[in-house]
């Protein structure tokens, strides 16, 4: 009978399921002075002019002062209302993951379009070997912050709904970039007890960590909860920044690296 | 559906989740029902071993290429094919961790010695009717089998960059076993058969202990239960099935026994065979 021919490695051998990987493992980070950001869907992107305009004058801002920045873009009302449809269909996850693509790559072109004039470029999920010349030129590159996983996308108990949606791509983002924080701007000033925008007695959390976050077990969270649980784990991006977009100077402060919003912590 | 709603300072389509948190819980239920569309139930996906097999080079490859070529003379048997990368993966990933690149880096650099494989697959079984299927080009996938060729799937999942941080360990999660069963899961395919060089799942590695014990015919639930840590399949792959709503079928075969992979397209119990309870 032919035998296995085997490369010799630390893995050869290796069914690599099992958790015991016995090789010394000293991380590098990738590019690890860059802010990963995330614009809003909904809470951003879907209020229009009135909302976006100030938040991307003090982006160019922050770029013009010599921080490097790299936008993710969220998918908001349109992406709800595919996900809507395509359930009452019972598409597989997968399917709806895969729908999910397009609305935050819509919202970042048209990101790229305003920011053009400022050095906007628009860069595609796998682009990230590029990011090195963009950042050198100047440039504020855009994409969207949906994770590629599309049809391959697992389905979640409960639900059709993605649990990899732009805010884990932003996480994940910032963790393969070797970022230490990764930042969110939405239309809140971080996170409460509960949806401020249902229940006016909700009260603002400053900074938590995401052990803690989960102890809570709040019904409703500001991020993904997929985020806060690869948090836990991260080797790399320890902290998310969530900032209101709505207040003027917010975003700039946190990008300067001032803790601004709430924090939430690995 | 298309009645645009404002007077938030945000401009809405008015559809189920608009204005809706999709972190809520009571949101997230509502999309859910107890099936998933089916597209392609009457498809099987073949999965052939990298390290089992393709490492094995031409004398267990060309066998199993015969057995293929047998296999697709009957044209109601409708195959999707996919290949894993073998002992190459595992020199990629040993570099990779010593050099301390992350894991989305590793997952990003993988696929290609699957691709290798792939491409010495669609060599062989060419002449007899097969193609190389672009990532997610399944719509095109009534075509290939109504002109009797057979298509060759990539099999590493696109999560590249993106790999999430392992639960335990530096590796990344989401191999080809992986790949493979969720291309058949969310296409609702009948069944996916892992082509192996073990007659079957042990509860231990049975190229270490020789007194490994086979599992038969096992049900998803009570091999949860005793999923063995040294696996021939990825675990990503059991915890994905366990919540998936299609797939009721994995069967695990010896390729290097002639017959097996036949018998378990035929659907007979051959090798081990593990059931998704429906009721599950």
């Amino acid at each position: 009978m032919s035998e296995r021919r085997t490369i010799e490695s630390a893995l050869a051998g290796s069914t690599m399921t099992g958790p015991g990987d016995r090789v010394d493992y000293r991380p590098t980070a990738v590019m690890p002075d860059v802010k990963v950001v995330k614009i809003g869907g909904q809470s951003v992107l879907d209020r229009g002019r009135a909302a976006l305009f100030p938040i991307l004058d003090e982006i160019v801002e922050a770029r013009r002062l010599g921080i490097q920045v790299v936008l993710l873009t969220g998918g908001g009302t349109r992406a709800r209302h595919i996900y809507s449809i395509a359930s009452e269909l019972e598409m597989p996850t997968g399917v709806v993951a895969t729908l999910g693509k397009y609305i935050p790559m819509q919202n970042a072109r048209m990101l790229q379009m305003l920011l053009a004039k400022h050095g906007g470029i628009f860069m595609l999920p796998d682009d990230f070997e590029k990011l090195p010349l963009y950042l050198q030129m100047g440039c504020i590159p855009v994409m969207s912050g949906m994770p590629p996983f599309g049809y391959w996308e697992k389905r979640e108990e409960g639900t059709r709904i993605p649990q990899h949606r732009t805010d884990a791509g932003v996480f994940l983002s910032a963790e393969f970039l070797g970022a230490r924080r990764a930042l969110f701007i939405k239309d809140e000033d971080g996170l409460y007890t509960d949806d401020p925008k249902k229940n006016p007695a909700a009260t603002h959390i400053k900074t938590i960590t995401a052990k803690e976050l989960v102890e809570r077990g709040l019904p409703d969270v500001v991020l993904e909860r997929v985020v806060i649980e690869y948090l836990q784990r991260s080797q790399w991006c320890k902290e998310l920044q969530i900032v209101n977009g709505l207040k003027p100077g917010q975003v700039l402060a946190a990008l300067k690296g001032e803790d601004v919003g709430s924090i939430i912590r690995a | 559906m298309s009645e645009l709603i404002s007077g938030d300072g945000r401009t809405h389509i008015n559809s189920r989740l608009m204005r809706e948190s999709l972190q809520d819980r009571g949101v997230l239920s509502q999309t859910d029902s107890d099936r998933d569309l089916q597209v392609f139930p009457d498809v099987t996906l073949v999965s052939i071993g990298g390290q089992s097999i393709f490492d094995r080079g031409k004398g267990a490859i060309l066998p199993l290429i015969d057995e293929l070529v047998q296999i697709k003379r009957d044209r109601s048997q409708k195959m999707v094919i996919g290949v894993g990368g073998g002992t190459r993966v595992r020199h990629t990933i040993s570099i990779a961790l010593d050099l301390g690149l992350p894991v989305g880096g590793m997952a990003q650099l993988v696929g290609a010695m699957e691709e290798l494989n792939a491409i010495l697959l669609n060599a062989l079984l060419a002449p007899y009717g097969s193609m190389p299927m672009q990532r997610d080009h399944f719509w095109d996938l009534p075509l290939y089998f109504d002109a009797g060729i057979t298509p060759i799937a990539i099999s590493v999942p696109p999560y590249h960059f993106w790999e999430p941080p392992p639960e335990a360990g530096h590796l990344p999660m989401h191999g080809s076993d992986f790949g493979l069963f969720q291309l058949a899961e969310v296409l609702g395919m009948k069944q996916v058969i892992y082509v192996k060089d073990e007659d079957g799942l042990y509860d231990k590695n049975p190229k270490k202990h020789p007194d490994a014990r086979r599992f038969g015919t096992i049900k998803l639930a009570e091999l949860m239960a005793q999923l063995p840590d040294e696996n021939i399949l990825d675990r990503a792959l059991f915890h994905a099935w366990s919540h998936a709503k299609n797939l009721q079928r994995i069967t695990i075969v010896n390729g290097l026994s002639p017959g097996q992979l036949t018998a378990a397209m035929r659907g007979e119990e051959v090798g081990t065979v593990i059931l998704k309870d429906p009721a599950v």
